[in-house]
């Protein structure tokens, strides 16, 4: 054994001999250290959280676009409102004539509207200017792509620059201004 | 269990039984038992690599954490001390890495105001080797400590870490070396 292994074993004793020989502790429960390390350690938490998060917010958005919808829980109860409709506008049509996507996606507008006058009142709208933005875009999804061009020719809100009836400044006279001497 | 190289003569912790523990795997009472035989010479290994005893603290826990998630399908043929030495290692291994990354958080966050030192209870009087032990690369101051502190043959400690006896030879062979270099020898 050379000079520098017997100095290295004398030196690992002095030094780890009175350390480890501190009293042993009582063993860690593996349960609860590993939920707590798996949920709330590392940077894999942050991504949790975010991931859970969006999920709720997700889900809560359907559940009220969907009740506002349809009044109900259910989401089949949408699907069998369209599919009604559907069959509605066939038998409407005569025979062997075309043009249902305009008679389904009146139908698809009219609760579009109705979703995004809901997300609007739970925090989701982004004012009057896209009320009807978002009406459209879930007409134009639950319909069969003629949407887009039958709500070009139909303005069914204008838009305009005036005040909306609502806004208590409109209540108001208006302010007068007159030049001094 | 190991064979007796003479090296344990100057060590003061328990010399472990001449006839082996038998353990069960799976027992829940036969794991404590050995966390109790084995949790020190543990512990002994972690401080040289992790160098401070909180730290190795927790690793020696995260140590027996993982060996009882395994400790149904430990198989009694192998040497059981070895086993958990190879998973302290790697323990041991994993921690140094996250040190490292801690550490450069640490050098970020602190610019331009003093590091605090580490608490001098909770350090021991350290000589310059010791030091040069622990800065040592992981695996070659496990394979260190395993020779010099618990008196593993190269065969043992092969066995524990997995690896041919080549490998640990090379592994000391370079420990030593650079230990020589360090203290100017």
């Amino acid at each position: 054994m050379s000079d520098i292994e017997r100095e290295l074993e004398q030196e690992l004793h002095r030094v780890l001999d009175p350390m480890s020989a501190r009293p042993i502790p009582p063993r860690r429960s593996i349960q609860a250290h590993r939920t707590l390390k798996t949920l709330l350690g590392g940077a894999g938490a942050a991504l949790t959280i975010k991931v859970l998060t969006g999920v709720a917010v997700a889900a809560a958005a359907a559940t009220v676009a969907g009740v506002a919808t349809t009044g109900s829980l259910n989401p089949a109860t949408w699907g069998q409102q369209v599919e009604q409709r559907v069959s509605d506008c066939k038998s409407q049509l005569a025979a062997g004539a075309h043009g249902i996507g305009d008679c389904v996606s009146t139908f698809a507008n009219q609760h579009g509207a109705a979703v995004a006058s809901a997300a609007r009142h739970h925090g989701n709208g982004n004012g009057d200017g896209s009320t009807k933005g978002n009406g459209s875009s879930n007409g134009n999804g639950n319909s069969n792509g003629h949407s887009k061009d039958h709500l070009k020719g139909q303005a069914t809100v204008p838009a305009t620059l005036e005040p909306e009836a609502s806004d208590p400044v409109a209540g108001h006279p208006p302010a007068r201004i007159t030049p001094g001497p | 269990m190991l064979e007796e190289e003479g090296s344990r003569e100057k060590g003061v912790l328990p010399e472990p039984p001449v006839e082996p523990e038998r353990y069960e795997p799976g027992s829940e009472p036969d794991f404590e038992r050995l966390y109790r035989n084995t949790y020190r010479r543990i512990l002994g290994t972690l401080i040289a690599l992790v160098r401070d005893v909180p730290t190795a603290e927790d690793c020696a826990q995260e140590t027996f954490e993982r060996a009882y998630r395994n400790w149904s399908t430990w198989r009694p043929d192998a040497p059981v001390e070895a086993w958990l030495h190879r998973i302290a290692i790697n323990v041991a291994i994993s921690d140094r890495r996250h040190q490292r990354i801690r550490q450069a958080g640490e050098v970020i966050r602190r610019l331009g105001r003093p590091a605090p030192g580490p608490d001098p209870s909770l350090v021991a009087e350290r000589s310059d080797l010791f030091r040069a032990v622990s800065r040592l690369p992981t695996k070659q101051a496990a394979a260190l400590v395993l020779r010099h502190y618990h008196g593993y043959t190269n065969r043992e400690i092969a066995a524990a870490l997995g690896v041919p006896e080549q490998t640990v030879a090379s592994r000391l062979a370079a420990a030593r070396k650079h230990l020589q270099v360090v203290l100017g020898r």
